[in-house]
């Protein structure tokens, strides 16, 4: 392989291009492509035949895991608004009752009857 | 009506009847090929794999891990069918996937080899019956190239893609895969350089 510099209006050498064109050039034996094409499909059908018989099972799956996602956000929601529910409680009404009971059972008889009264009021 | 005319001239002539041909075929394999025919797939291999080879040999250090990026190629190819609009080059989609299947081959071995402290990096695949000095020469210039920049030169000197389309394949702008051609030419010259004048 002579090495001349012949660069062409392209920028391209010739001499280098036919060097690397050598180096990189493809098999030429038509039986190395069946043979490519053949393990390619192979692989595919091998990818296919493996995931064919599982996809009942994966539906059943993902089936699966959508109801298990919607109880789960259900319950989330209820929970959330349990939470809120109690805060607003915390909040508003306990010392509102507390206090009120206090302030009228005062002097009203025994500790005891108050805390009857106390227990039993709405 | 002149402008249907007109229309049926302009694709004409920018397309060739029998390209045009190919293209319809090309597309019908691919629709068949979305509908689950496997042998449609299997022909659209083989009207592919030769270039395939080619881009994936472009960016891989060895022809085994070229045959191997192809495979991997072929085989996303295939997960992605539905994917691929058929408007589209059948083609240029399927080089972009196996560009990318050689380039995380090449990755892996490139940490494989970082791993082991291989001192087999080196590039294209050596003949053992190689005993061209220019041969010689060239592979230990590729071998001062990035992977890109020899990807670039591969797939463009040798393998006859422009620019742009090595961009796309590569995912680098078509002014990065210019400018990585003109620097690894710029390098392959300047090391072959003293063998030329030497002779």
């Amino acid at each position: 392989m002579s090495f001349e510099p012949r660069i062409g209006p392209n920028g391209r050498d010739d001499d280098l291009t036919r060097a690397l064109r050598e180096l990189y050039a493809a098999p030429v034996d038509e039986g190395y492509w069946a043979a490519l094409l053949e393990r390619i499909m192979a692989r595919i059908g091998e990818e296919d035949g493996w995931w064919q018989p599982l996809a009942p099972l994966a539906r059943i799956g993902v089936l699966a895991a959508g109801i298990a996602l919607a109880v789960a956000s259900l319950a989330l929601t209820r929970s959330r608004e349990a939470t809120a529910r109690m805060a607003y409680e915390t909040v508003f009404e306990t010392p509102r009752s507390v206090p009120l009971q206090i302030a009228t059972e005062r002097g009203q008889g025994s500790e005891r009857e108050a805390t009857l009264r106390y227990v039993i009021s709405p | 009506m002149p402008g249907v005319a007109l229309h049926m001239h302009s694709t004409a002539v920018s397309e060739p009847p029998a390209e045009s041909l190919a293209r319809a075929h090309e597309r019908d394999l691919v629709l068949a090929a979305q509908h689950g025919s496997r042998e449609a797939f299997a022909a659209l291999v083989r009207h592919h794999e030769r270039r395939a080879y080619a881009v994936a040999r472009a960016i891989t250090a060895t022809h085994e891990d070229a045959q191997d990026a192809v495979q991997e190629g072929f085989l996303h190819a295939y997960r992605a069918l539905d994917r691929f609009r058929p408007e589209q080059s059948f083609g240029a989609w399927l080089h972009r996937i196996v560009a990318n299947a050689a380039l995380d081959i090449g990755r892996r071995r490139r940490v494989r080899d970082a791993e082991t402290l291989s001192e087999s990096v080196s590039l294209p695949f050596r003949d053992p019956a190689e005993d061209d000095e220019l041969r010689r020469r060239l592979i230990a210039g590729l071998d001062e190239l990035s992977q890109r920049q020899r990807a670039v030169i591969v797939l463009h000197d040798v393998e006859g893609f422009t620019h742009g389309e090595i961009g796309g394949m590569l995912g680098i702008p078509e002014g990065t895969a210019r400018s990585d051609l003109h620097h690894a030419r710029a390098a392959l010259r300047r090391l072959l350089g003293d063998l030329r004048s030497e002779r």
